[in-house]
């Protein structure tokens, strides 16, 4: 009985967490089986049908586990999406760095610098990036290149906005003790700014690549012939539900994959800092 | 005799406290003739020759096209359109989420039951479900109201979650060796808290909600700005679509300042803490 009890209280989160997902997932499979329908056509009568929804509609667990299954292993088709969305989302979250880190950290170091650029970046910071894409499509067309623009725009703002704020924050009095001791402009970045900016960097990376995948998605849904966010479109033009399951769960574990290899960057480079004493 | 030092005290001086001193007239002027300069040089492009101005208009153009457009009915339907949608779908994100995440925070059980869904939705870029929202609530409004909402929803809920986890635990002691209620404790010591929390998740929010109305509308739409932008990018009139990206851009400006001034006000009984 108690150690029932301590098995319950030890593992409440993972126990009420699993339960709660299990009765989703049942709940889903009996919407599209008609599991409930059939339970309630005692009680309810004719309207009880309406708890048996359509496979277009809803799909179902089984139904996207077993079109996963087709699509990786089987006809292998969502490599070749996986593929061509991942080049353009490399592509683009590598130009975001490679601007925006100099621009963050320039905006940062140069007060006058700061204030030219101020007025573009939270003009920008503050428009829905996305509003740009029938622009970029009238300037590049709708191949590689405006996937990789609407990326880097995306993800450029976060990455410079952080990347000035943390030039800012950083720590006054080491600045002074260095430059007293005649340390010039390139040494203070190298020695005191760089490594005190790298929380903020790594921070703002796990922001452009949320913010990145929101691009790969919206670029491709919106004239692209290849890649998971057009495979996503058609199979929902096409009313085939259990493919867009698929292609949505599939952005999501990209997602949190790269998110943890950010992560384990982070607990890596800042191995060396001591523990902050409170 | 040993002098103390004190670094703590030295005030940081021009060359040691990188651009953040400055008057704000230096700020206004050098940013606002940098913005004056890159409108000129957009015009002078735009009027060389040099670049055919279908690509890339020029701000007269602009100008000219927002003129225009005022006097159509189309473009003020396309309004009234876009802004019900962010209305709706971010006031009811608003009205579900702060509760919601209050409610999260205060109880340990919901939150473990609850954050499965939360955390997932939270990895998924919320326009990505866009194909399935138009299956389930076709193209008119209600699928851009659900986006938005979707989009809206979950910073606010976390922020607001995070809010209450926040909340000093000092002063709970303090309020309970008082013996105040649970009610007291919560609305005097732990909502108060949660006020920037909320404010940051509201504005984060409405960031998301606006890329929400955007997307939800090039997606697929019959009306509302990103439809007029759409349907103007088709046709490369380049002018109504930076005409269009701009009412976006004041928009987020507007929302983002409105609510700063509701934050403040929020604020206002709190100490200054200098």
């Amino acid at each position: 009985m108690s150690t029932k009890e301590n098995f319950y209280l030890r593992h409440e989160r993972a126990t009420l967490g699993t339960i709660m997902v299990l009765m989703t997932l049942i709940f889903w499979e009996g919407l599209e089986r008609g599991w409930w329908a059939d339970a309630l056509h005692p009680v309810l009568g004719e309207s009880a049908e309406r708890l048996q929804l359509e496979r277009i509609f809803i799909s179902s667990p089984t139904l996207v586990a077993s079109a996963a299954f087709r699509m990786f292993f089987v006809t292998g088709e969502i490599w070749r999406d996986i593929a061509w969305s991942a080049l353009g989302y490399g592509l683009g979250l590598a130009l975001a760095i490679v601007i925006g880190i100099p621009l963050g950290l320039a905006a940062g170091w140069y007060r006058r610098f700061s204030y030219a650029i101020d007025p573009f970046l939270s003009a920008l910071n503050a428009t829905p990036q996305v509003a740009f894409l029938p622009l970029i499509v009238v300037w590049v067309g709708t191949g590689l290149g405006a996937r990789v623009l609407i990326i880097v725009l995306l993800a450029v703002l976060p990455i410079a906005i952080n990347a000035r704020a943390a030039v800012r924050t950083t720590d006054p009095r080491l600045i002074k003790v260095a430059s007293s001791f005649g340390a010039g402009d390139f040494r203070l970045f190298r020695t005191i700014i760089l490594p005190s900016a790298v929380p903020f960097l790594l921070a703002a990376l796990r922001l452009a690549i949320g913010r990145g995948m929101i691009g790969v998605v919206v670029g491709e849904i919106y004239g692209s012939a290849a890649g998971i966010g057009a495979m996503i479109s058609q199979a929902g033009s096409r009313f085939q539900t259990d493919k867009v399951f698929v292609g949505v769960l599939t952005i999501v574990a990209a997602g949190l994959i790269l998110i943890e290899i950010v992560q384990r960057i982070e607990r890596r480079v800042e191995a060396w800092r001591p523990p902050v004493q409170v | 005799m040993a002098v103390p030092i004190n670094f703590d005290q030295d005030a940081p001086d021009e060359r040691t406290r990188p651009a953040e001193t400055g008057s704000a007239y230096e700020r206004f002027v050098i940013g606002g003739s940098t913005l004056l300069a890159v409108l000129l040089l957009w015009e002078a492009f735009g009027r060389s020759g040099l670049i055919d101005p279908l690509f890339i208009s020029s701000p007269t153009r602009v100008a000219q096209a927002g003129f225009g457009l005022l006097q159509d009915s189309d473009f003020w339907n396309d309004l009234r359109v876009s802004g019900l949608e962010f209305l709706f779908g971010y006031g009811l994100a608003v009205a579900i989420a702060i509760p919601l995440g209050l409610a999260i925070g205060l109880s340990r059980r919901l939150q473990y039951m609850l954050s499965p869904f939360v955390d997932t939705l939270n990895a998924v870029p919320r326009v990505t479900l866009l194909p399935l929202i138009v299956i389930w609530a076709g193209i008119g409004i209600w699928s851009k109201v659900v986006v938005v909402f979707l989009g809206a929803v979950i910073p606010i809920l976390i922020n607001t979650q995070s809010g209450v986890k926040a909340s000093e635990a000092r002063f709970i002691r303090v309020a309970r060796s008082f013996s105040a209620s649970r009610l007291k404790i919560f609305s005097s010591i732990v909502l108060p808290g949660t006020v920037p929390f909320v404010f940051t998740g509201l504005k984060y929010g409405a960031g998301r909600a606006l890329l929400g109305v955007v997307v939800g509308e090039l997606y697929a739409s019959t009306a509302g700005i990103g439809h007029m932008i759409a349907a103007a990018g088709n046709t490369f009139q380049t002018d109504l679509v930076f005409f269009g990206v701009l009412i976006f851009m004041v928009t987020g400006l507007i929302v983002v300042a409105l609510l700063d001034r509701l934050e403040r006000r929020f604020e206002r009984w709190r100490p200054d803490v200098h």
